[in-house]
């Protein structure tokens, strides 16, 4: 038990670095994710059929093929046709996870804004306000209170699946993890650190996402 | 000051609307009775193009209105609607509620429009809430709220679908006090609802809907006392 203390206390350092790393490409992830996710999310609501199809298109490939896959395609595939579009496994892990969770949210968008009661629309409609300026105003605010619950699950879910990026050769904590094991061969005991510290960031995470759910419910 | 004319309406194959024509003169109270399902609300809402119709005109202030956005848009900001459901923007305290759509239709500073607000809420007897949100209210202080809300577009025109059907009873009269007060005013109203004894107090003509047609209309009077059609008579026997 010393003994893994003190083996704690030496490797601890370098996880907690991979996990910087970590919580960055899931944060980026989740902020340009939601960005794009909202874009796309209207699009599936909008009454433009191109718009719809496009964004329904969308999420139909991105939900519909490997996350590992997505990554692959975008930092060796494309790079491997157009080579000006090599870049350091760091932005290809960002892009590729906020491509892919864009998608996830913009299911979670629709649904939000599907979920505001017509009566909304209706009655902004009814003071003279435009389709857009009732979105914008009425809608949009409160669809996005109600996303923000799923929107922490998301980002639970993309600090896990983030751990793909270990296979481009970006330094996460996964990845980290397995560069101590290749100098000192303790598969146990590093990996018994790793699965703490995504447990203790996926708890916390929880332990937010409760609170806000608590917050959202007692406003509605 | 409204001119329906032979407004028809389908849902899919449903014809819900069978050529509806209605002139409200400026100042008339009109109420508008009759079963449930008979149209009423989507006769409402065709006056102001939350439906659309498929064919009738409509005419406000002797200008037939343009099915184009914008103008529609225009058009909305003149007819004021109140909602059984009361459609509070649960987001936002009273005071913004009372204050969006001028600020952002009628280019009113926010201090304006809330100047404007708090009369509108005094009006309504709810100056003390202005900073509530609306789900801290009762069913007949939201109601009056969205009174205030549609009032502070300045409507020359308000339409009411049956606001008080969704209140406790004991919250209906504050609502109707309100609506009284403002056909006082001279206020042009058309309401849908089953408040008889509003309708006989405030109403300057009654139509009896049913099945999508105007069965019979008159003055409140005539109406409940010596109504000339069966479905009337029916309909009126049923309410007591
Ligand atoms: N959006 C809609 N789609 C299909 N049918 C509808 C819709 N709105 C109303 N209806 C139908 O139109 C008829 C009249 O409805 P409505 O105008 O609400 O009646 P009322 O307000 O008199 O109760 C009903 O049969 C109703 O089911
Ligand atoms: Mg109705």
């Amino acid at each position: 038990m010393n003994e893994f203390l003190s083996f704690s206390a030496t490797y601890l350092p370098y996880l907690l670095q991979g996990a910087l790393v970590t919580i960055e490409i899931a944060v980026i992830g989740v902020i340009f994710g939601s960005i794009i996710g909202l874009l796309v999310g209207l699009g599936r609501v909008s009454s433009n059929p191109l718009l719809s199809q496009i964004s329904r298109f969308y999420i139909w490939v991105i939900r519909g093929t490997p996350l590992l896959l997505q990554l692959f395609v975008i930092h060796f595939a494309i790079p491997s046709v157009f080579s000006a579009l090599t870049m350091p496994p760091f932005v290809s892990a960002c892009i590729a996870l906020s491509l892919n969770a864009a998608a996830y949210i913009a299911e979670i968008a629709r649904g939000a804004i599907q979920s505001i009661d017509k009566g909304q629309m209706e009655a902004a409609r009814s003071l003279g306000l435009s389709a857009g300026q009732a979105m914008r105003r009425i809608i949009i605010p409160q669809a996005f209170r109600r996303m923000l619950p799923p929107l922490g699950n998301e980002f639970i879910a993309l600090i896990k699946e983030s751990s793909l990026v270990s296979t481009i050769a970006l330094y996460d904590l996964l990845r980290t993890g397995q560069q101590i094991i290749s100098s000192t061969y303790r598969y146990m005991e590093v990996f018994l650190l790793v699965g703490l510290i995504y447990l203790f960031l996926t708890t916390i995470m929880s332990y937010i996402v409760g609170k806000i759910e608590k917050k959202v419910g007692a406003y509605e | 000051m409204i001119s329906c004319k032979n407004i028809i309406k389908k849902f899919d194959k449903l014809e819900v609307l069978k050529g509806i024509d209605l002139d409200v003169a400026p100042g008339e109270v009109v109420v508008i009775i009759g079963p449930s399902g008979s149209g009423k609300s989507t006769f409402l809402r065709c006056i102001n193009r939350l439906e659309a119709a498929d064919s009738g005109t409509i005419t406000i202030n002797g200008q037939a209105v343009e099915y184009k956005e914008s103008s529609l848009n225009k058009l909305r900001q003149d007819i004021g609607m109140v909602f059984q459901q009361f459609n509070l923007f649960p987001h936002m305290t009273v005071m913004e509620n009372i204050i969006e759509a001028p600020v952002l239709l009628k280019k009113m500073t926010k201090d304006g429009a809330k100047k404007k607000g708090l009369e509108l809420l005094n009006k309504v007897g709810l100056e003390e809430k202005e900073n509530e949100y609306p789900n801290r209210l009762s069913g007949g202080q939201k109601q009056r709220v969205a009174i205030a809300r549609a009032l502070a577009m300045e409507p020359k025109i308000m339409l009411f679908d049956e606001p008080t059907s969704a209140l406790d009873p004991e919250l209906v009269g504050e609502v109707l006090t309100v609506m009284k007060k403002l056909a006082k005013e001279g206020m042009t109203m058309v309401v849908v609802t089953h408040e008889m004894g509003f309708a006989r107090e405030v109403a300057d003509r009654v139509i009896f809907m049913d099945g999508g047609t105007i069965i019979e209309q008159g003055p409140p009077e005539v109406i409940f006392e010596t109504p000339q059609h069966d479905r009337t008579k029916e309909f009126l026997g049923h309410l007591k």
